[in-house]
């Protein structure tokens, strides 16, 4: 299958700082990938690349367009939710409804208004009247109504409470993910998202630091939890990662056979937010 | 073309103050106006004596007399319209690529399907169509109510308004040249339309600064280097921009000078053009070597506008 991006030395500058670094990445179709990486990593630098929404230098295509050059062609078959509350103030929804409906083939009036069903928004609402809840909400029911290929979400629940960060990610996996689509999503917070993700990109200083399936991630990685007598045996055994808790030692392993590990204490498979954070701090070091 | 309908529409939306109401309100202003001198003219003149002499005088006047003055009435009122739409163009294109970027719902536009190219012709269309027809409609609106309460005033004195005005004055004829005046103007100020456009794109913050401080110091320095020079007060870009306005296709003045009435395209300080309003004398400024080279600098600015409306999510 084709992949819906490709990217070949994709490299971002501002200036003297590289945000992104020569980096190859290839999302076929189908996927929900995870964009993870500390602030200012050029998660958001390579998302902008790749909606045509900057420059930038290196190979680069999504699908099949180059986006810095056929951005209006591309926003066809993309959709993105570049941050939260970028709604126009002015605009009532009605406005907004009609508009991308008017510029969007994909668009399905009868879909969005479904979503909007399930809120407490109104056609004649303003968008400076909603709160930031209710402007994300009217956003994604926007953007769940077009048929992408592709739908983009930088930071798409940044500063919302837990109740709808959690019923947006549930409708945006029940209602909107099928094969023919992928959604690529960055965030900081790595537990809401780690359930729905097929894939990872972490992304460290620009570089790409890990890009795994997940079912590769739950092959490859093992935690380990033992007592402090069996800690020095389980360093042993090369360690991406340690730390403590509770008096127990952690560690984290990556191809390191189970049977290995499991006279030493109790293994598990670890969370994507230990996975990063150890693959964050073994880069550093 | 339906994806430039519906752009243009969105700047309407966003726009309706601007673009709707404030004609709305001068339109008001003018008939209250009226209204108010209605009222005075009856406090003050006994039963409408005089109103009913002056109404009578008119009545003895030439046909042509009426006619022309009929047009020209209906031309000059226009003029205060006409300079609010130029206020009205001048701030709308300030903030057209600049409220977005500002309010960041860029980051929305851009994810739908319209180039910048398509967005930025939006813009114009909105500044130099949409904008000036809305102004037009609501100017005729206006005069509509007008001579209708004119009319009970008339007949109120026992005089028919339809002999005396309606049938020699043709308001379609001063109606379409008005329209052609106002879509002339348009293409002729292109120039500054860019020139605001491209402020837009790029201020990174309050635009009016932008628009207004580098042709300012530009201007300051050119007649500065000449004083210095030639020790002469010679042409400077403020001249040209002063010509500029004369001489373009707006009917901007009028009033009475010595029994004639003075109402022309422009301002009538250069010799360069006729100002008399006629159809000729706009295709002559349209088609003339000026227009063509405010054309060449326009697509420089507008070049310059899309190329940083391209760029300007990059930071």
């Amino acid at each position: 299958m084709t992949p819906i991006i490709s990217a070949r030395g994709l490299t971002k500058r501002y200036g003297r700082t590289t945000a992104v670094d020569h980096i190859d990445l290839e999302i076929p179709p189908g996927k929900i990938v995870g964009l993870i990486g500390p602030n200012g990593a050029g998660k958001t630098s390579a998302l902008k690349a790749i909606l045509g929404l900057a420059t930038f230098e290196g190979e680069l295509s999504v699908l099949g367009k180059n986006p810095s050059r056929d951005r209006a062609a591309l926003m066809e078959d993309v959709c993105f939710i570049a941050d939260v509350a970028v709604l126009p103030r002015w605009a009532r929804v009605w406005q907004l409804i009609d508009i991308t409906e008017k510029l969007h083939a994909g668009f399905t009036r009868e879909t969005c208004m479904e979503y909007l069903k399930q809120t407490k928004i109104t056609l004649d609402h303003k968008v400076k009247q909603l709160s930031k809840g209710m402007v994300a909400q009217l956003h994604l029911a926007l953007v769940m109504a077009i048929d992408a290929k592709l739908l983009v979400l930088d930071e798409p629940t940044l500063g919302l409470d837990i109740l709808y960060r959690k019923q947006f990610y549930s409708s945006l996996l029940n209602d909107y993910f099928d094969e023919q689509r992928t959604i690529l999503i960055t965030t900081h917070q790595v537990e809401e998202v780690e359930h729905i993700l097929t894939d990872l990109v972490f992304i460290q200083d620009g570089k790409i630091a890990l890009e795994s399936s997940m079912e590769e991630v739950e092959r490859r990685y093992v935690e380990l939890m033992v007592r402090p007598e069996n800690a020095e045996q389980a360093r042993t055994l090369g360690p991406l990662y340690e730390r403590e808790l509770f008096g127990r030692h952690i560690f984290l392993y990556d191809n390191v056979a189970r049977e290995q590990l499991a006279g030493l204490g109790e293994i598990h498979t670890p969370s994507v937010a230990d996975l990063f954070v150890a693959t964050m701090k073994g880069g550093q070091s | 073309m339906n994806r430039l309908l519906a752009l243009v529409r969105r700047e309407f939306w966003e726009n309706k103050g601007a673009l709707r109401t404030t004609p709305l309100v001068i339109g008001g202003l003018y008939i209250a106006g009226l209204l108010m001198s209605i009222f005075t003219t009856a406090h003050f003149d006994n039963d409408l004596y005089t109103f009913r002499e002056a109404i009578r005088f008119l009545a003895t006047q030439p046909v042509e007399f009426r006619a022309t003055h009929g047009y020209e009435v209906i031309l000059g009122s226009s003029i205060f319209f006409t300079v609010v739409l130029a206020f009205v163009v001048f701030f709308y294109l300030l903030g057209a690529l600049y409220d977005d970027r500002k309010d960041r719902s860029i980051l929305f536009w851009k994810s739908l399907p319209a180039s910048d190219t398509v967005t930025i012709v939006s813009k114009l269309m909105t500044a130099m169509v949409l904008t000036p027809l809305i102004f037009w409609v609501v100017f005729i609106f206006t005069q509509v109510v007008m001579a209708i309460i004119a009319s009970l005033m008339i007949l109120s004195v026992g005089e028919n308004p339809w002999t005396l005005i309606f049938s020699v004055v043709n308001p379609f004829k001063a109606w379409a040249m008005l329209l052609v005046t106002y879509l002339a103007a348009s293409i002729w100020f292109l120039p500054l339309h860019s020139w605001l456009l491209l402020v837009s794109s790029f201020a990174p913050r309050i635009p009016l600064l932008f628009a207004i401080l580098p042709p300012v110091v530009f201007a300051v320095l050119q007649i500065w280097i000449t004083f210095l020079k030639t020790f002469t007060l010679n042409t400077s870009l403020f001249g040209l921009i002063g010509d500029w306005v004369a001489n373009s296709p707006a009917i901007f003045v009028g009033g009475e000078h010595g029994g004639e009435t003075l109402l022309g395209l422009g301002v009538p300080l250069t010799g360069d053009f006729d100002h008399a309003i006629t159809l000729a004398n706009i295709l002559d400024r349209l088609f003339s070597v000026q227009m063509l080279s405010g054309l060449v600098v326009s697509a420089v600015f507008l070049a310059g506008a899309l190329w940083l409306r391209h760029r300007a999510t990059e930071s």
